[in-house]
C-alpha cells in the first residue's frame, strides 16, 4: 500500500506529445479513475506508473520513493491488462504463481499465495484450467489474481472490463469495486467509459488531449464541470451548452424541465424551448429541440422522467426552466467554468 | 424422408463426380508408381531382364545384410540430424535477432531469404568452387589468418565432405525456419511480455517461459518437415560429391539411384527406397507425438 505521486510529468513521442505537464497525487488506498476519450493520453500516463514508458519530464513517487526511472519490476507495482496478457500454456495456477516463481519464491510460499489469491477472485475450482478454457470474466480474475499474489503497492488496471459483454461488464464491476475495498491497495484504473468511472472511482480524472481537464469525485466532476469539455464529455445526453454574450450557459437535460413543473415562487431561470422529436426510453423522455426566445437558437435536450405527466405540443415555443442553482456558466473564450455560488471544490481543480 | 435421401443420394454423386479427377490423376501419379516400386522389389530387375523373375524379399534380405544400407543409414542419420539441428539452431536465433527493430531490418530480412530463393543447381555450382582445395575462397581464407597451413581437402576426404555438405545444406534451407519461426515470433503479443516484465521476469525468464513454449509447437513442426525434407534430399549431395568419395555421403536416397542406375539393379534399389520410407514413417510416427503433447500443453 502506497501513495502514488505524479509531478508535472510530460511524454514526447517524436510526432506528438501524449502527457503534457500532468500532476496529480493518489491517496493511500484510494481508487483513482483516469477518464478521457482515445487518444487523451490516459494509458501513456498508466504506462508511465509502470514503467513500461519512461517520462520524458517530470517525476513519478511511488510511496516515499522517486520511481522515474526504476525498471517497472522494481516499483512493485501490478498491472492488469485490457486482453488479461495471460500466458496461454500455462494453468490459472501457473499464471497467478508467476510473478513468485520468477522471484524464485519456495513452492510451499507460492501454493499459500495463489490458493489465496485465486480465493480472493474465487477462481479456486479452475486453478488446472488452460486461458483458453475460461470465459472472459473468468480470464478477468485469473489476471487480478495474478497481479495480487505479491501484494504490490499500487494496483493499475487498464481498460481491464473493456473485453466483457454489457451484462457482465456490469457485475464484474460491482464486483471489482468490492474487491478493492477489501484489498484496500491504491489502486489507478483507466477507462473511456464514463459509467464505469463514476461507478469505480472514489476520484476521477477527466483528461484530454494529453492535459488533466479535472479531478474530482464522481458527483463534483459531474455537478460542477470545470470547462465545457468536461460539460459535455460527461453526462449522457451532454451538458446543453448555450452562449449568451461571452458567457456560455449550461444545464443538465434533466434539470431542464417545463416551468409548469416547479412550484411557484422558486428561483428559476426560464429557458423557452422548442421541441422538434420524443424519444421515449423507458423511465424517461428526451425531448430534442431547440433553445429559442431571447437566447440564440441552439440545440438542447431535455430530460423528462416518465412519471412526470407532460406532453409537450411539437414544433412550438414553450416556456421551460432551469432551478438557478443548477445553472452553469462558463467563459465563452477559454471555455472555463465560472464560480457558482455554494461550490465547495476550488482546491481541487486542477488545471496547468 | 424419402426425399431428403435422394438429395443426400444425388449430393453423393455430385460429390463423387467432382472428386474422380483428382483421384484419378494421385492414384495415376502416386499410386502406380508406389505398386511398380514394391513389385520392381521383389523381382530381380537387371539391364538384360526387364521382364525378371518374381525372388521375394532376397533384395530386402540384401539389403538388410548388406554393409553399404548400413553405411547409407548411418550417413543418412548423420546428414539429417546434423543439417536440422544447425538449421534449427541458427533459424531460431536468426528469428530471434530479426523481431528486434533496428535499422534496416527489412533488408536484412530480404538478404536472409537469398539463400533459399537461390536455384540448388546454381548454389552447388558455387559451392563447390568456394570448396575447391586448390582455388577455393574457404582454404585460400582459411590459409591467410593462418587456421590452417596446408589447404584441406573439403569434398575429396572422407572425414570432411559430409561436414561440407551438411553446411551447404544448412545454408540453402535455414531461411525457411527463419520465416517460419519470424511468423510465430511476431504474433506473440506485447503485452506478454509487458506483464512479465512488470511481474519482474529477466529477459532470460522471459525468453524461457514466453516465447520458448509460445514458439515450440511451429518449432517442432518446422524440425518434422526439415526432417522429412532432408530424410529424401538428394539433389544437394549428388550433386555436391555424387555421395563420395568413396561412399562417405552416400545417404538412402543416393544408393537408391546408385544402385538403379548406376549398377542396374533396379530390384535392390527399389527395396533400398522402400525400406527407407519405413523408416521414415517410424520418425514421423515419433515426431507427430512429440507435437501432439506440446499442442496438448499450450
Amino acid at each position: 500500500m502506497a501513495r502514488l505521486e505524479i509531478r508535472q510529468v510530460s511524454k514526447v513521442f517524436t510526432d506528438h506529445t501524449a502527457v503534457s505537464d500532468v500532476s496529480l497525487a493518489v491517496n493511500d488506498g484510494e481508487f483513482l479513475v483516469l477518464l478521457g476519450p482515445s487518444g487523451c493520453g490516459k494509458s501513456t500516463l498508466l504506462r508511465m506508473i509502470a514503467g513500461l514508458e519512461l517520462p520524458t519530464y517530470g517525476e513519478i513517487l511511488i510511496g516515499d520513493r522517486v520511481a522515474t526511472r526504476l525498471q517497472p519490476k522494481d516499483r512493485n507495482i501490478a498491472m492488469v491488462f485490457q486482453n488479461y496478457a495471460l500466458y496461454p500454456h500455462l494453468t490459472v495456477y501457473e499464471n497467478i504463481a508467476f510473478p513468485l516463481r520468477v522471484r524464485g519464491a519456495d513452492s510451499k510460499l507460492v501454493e499459500d499465495k495463489v490458493k489465496w489469491a485465486a480465493g480472493l477472485v474465487g477462481l479456486g475450482h479452475l486453478l488446472k484450467r488452460k486461458p483458453r478454457q475460461m470465459s472472459g470474466g473468468e480470464r478477468q480474475r485469473t489476471a487480478l489474481a495474478r497481479s495480487l499474489v505479491r501484494d504490490p503497492d499500487v494496483f493499475l488496471l487498464d481498460e481491464p472490463l473493456s473485453n466483457l459483454d454489457a451484462k457482465l461488464r456490469h457485475s464484474a464491476r460491482e464486483e471489482l469495486r468490492q474487491f478493492q475495498d477489501r484489498v484496500g491497495v491504491t489502486s489507478v484504473y483507466v477507462t473511456h467509459d464514463q459509467v464505469e468511472a463514476m461507478g469505480l472511482g472514489d476520484r476521477i480524472v477527466v483528461m484530454q488531449a494529453g492535459t488533466v481537464r479535472q479531478i474530482g469525485t464522481p458527483e463534483e466532476i459531474y455537478q460542477y464541470p470545470a470547462d465545457t469539455f468536461v460539460a459535455t464529455f460527461m453526462g449522457s445526453p451532454p451538458m446543453n451548452l448555450v452562449s449568451q454574450g461571452d458567457i456560455t450557459l449550461g444545464f443538465r437535460p434533466e434539470n431542464f424541465l417545463p416551468e409548469s413543473n416547479y412550484a411557484q415562487g422558486s428561483d428559476i431561470t426560464r429557458i423557452a424551448f422548442r421541441v422538434h422529436r420524443v424519444e421515449y426510453l423507458g423511465g424517461d423522455r428526451l425531448l430534442y429541440g431547440h433553445v429559442c426566445g431571447n437566447l440564440p437558437e441552439t440545440p438542447a435536450i431535455a430530460r423528462i422522467p416518465s412519471s412526470v405527466a407532460y406532453s409537450p405540443t411539437l414544433g412550438s415555443e414553450t416556456a421551460f426552466a432551469v432551478a438557478t442553482g443548477d445553472l452553469r456558466r462558463f467563459d465563452a473564450t477559454s471555455g472555463k467554468a465560472l464560480a457558482v455560488a455554494g461550490m465547495k471544490l476550488e482546491r481541487r481543480l486542477a488545471h496547468g | 424422408m424419402a426425399e431428403a435421401r435422394a438429395a443426400l443420394r444425388g449430393d453423393r454423386t455430385l460429390a463423387y463426380a467432382t472428386l474422380a479427377p483428382s483421384v484419378f490423376l494421385l492414384l495415376l501419379l502416386a499410386g502406380v508408381p508406389t505398386i511398380t516400386v514394391f513389385s520392381t522389389a521383389m523381382q530381380d530387375i537387371g539391364m538384360g531382364d526387364m521382364s525378371g523373375p518374381y525372388v521375394g524379399f532376397e533384395n530386402f534380405a540384401w539389403a538388410l545384410t548388406s554393409e553399404a544400407f548400413y553405411t547409407a543409414l548411418r550417413n543418412t542419420f548423420v546428414w539429417v540430424f546434423g543439417s536440422v539441428a544447425l538449421e534449427m539452431a541458427l533459424g531460431l536465433g536468426l528469428a530471434l535477432l530479426l523481431n528486434k527493430t533496428f535499422m534496416f531490418r527489412g533488408v536484412a530480412r530480404a538478404i536472409i531469404l537469398a539463400p533459399y530463393l537461390v536455384p540448388t543447381v546454381v548454389a552447388v555450382l558455387v559451392w563447390r568452387y568456394m570448396f575447391h582445395d586448390i582455388v577455393g575462397i574457404i582454404n585460400a581464407g582459411l590459409l591467410s589468418i593462418g587456421i590452417i597451413d596446408k589447404p584441406l581437402l573439403w569434398l575429396n576426404s572422407q572425414s570432411l565432405a559430409m561436414l561440407s555438405v551438411i553446411l551447404v545444406g544448412v545454408w540453402k534451407f535455414f531461411p525457411f525456419v527463419v520465416i517460419a519461426l519470424l511468423g510465430i515470433l511476431q504474433s506473440i503479443p506485447q503485452e506478454q511480455y509487458e506483464a512479465a516484465k512488470i511481474d519482474g521476469a529477466s529477459s532470460f525468464q522471459q525468453f524461457w517461459r514466453i516465447t520458448l513454449p509460445y514458439v515450440m509447437p511451429v518449432f517442432l513442426l518446422t524440425a518434422l518437415l526439415r526432417t522429412i525434407w532432408s530424410f529424401h534430399k538428394f539433389e544437394i549431395i549428388y550433386l555436391m560429391t555424387g555421395g563420395g568419395p568413396l561412399d562417405a555421403t552416400t545417404t538412402l536416397p543416393i544408393l537408391v539411384y546408385l544402385k538403379a542406375f548406376t549398377d542396374f539393379e533396379f530390384g535392390r534399389g527399389a527395396a533400398v527406397a522402400i525400406l527407407t520410407f519405413a523408416i521414415l514413417v517410424i520418425f514421423l510416427g515419433l515426431y507427430f507425438a512429440l507435437i501432439k503433447r506440446a499442442e496438448d500443453r499450450q
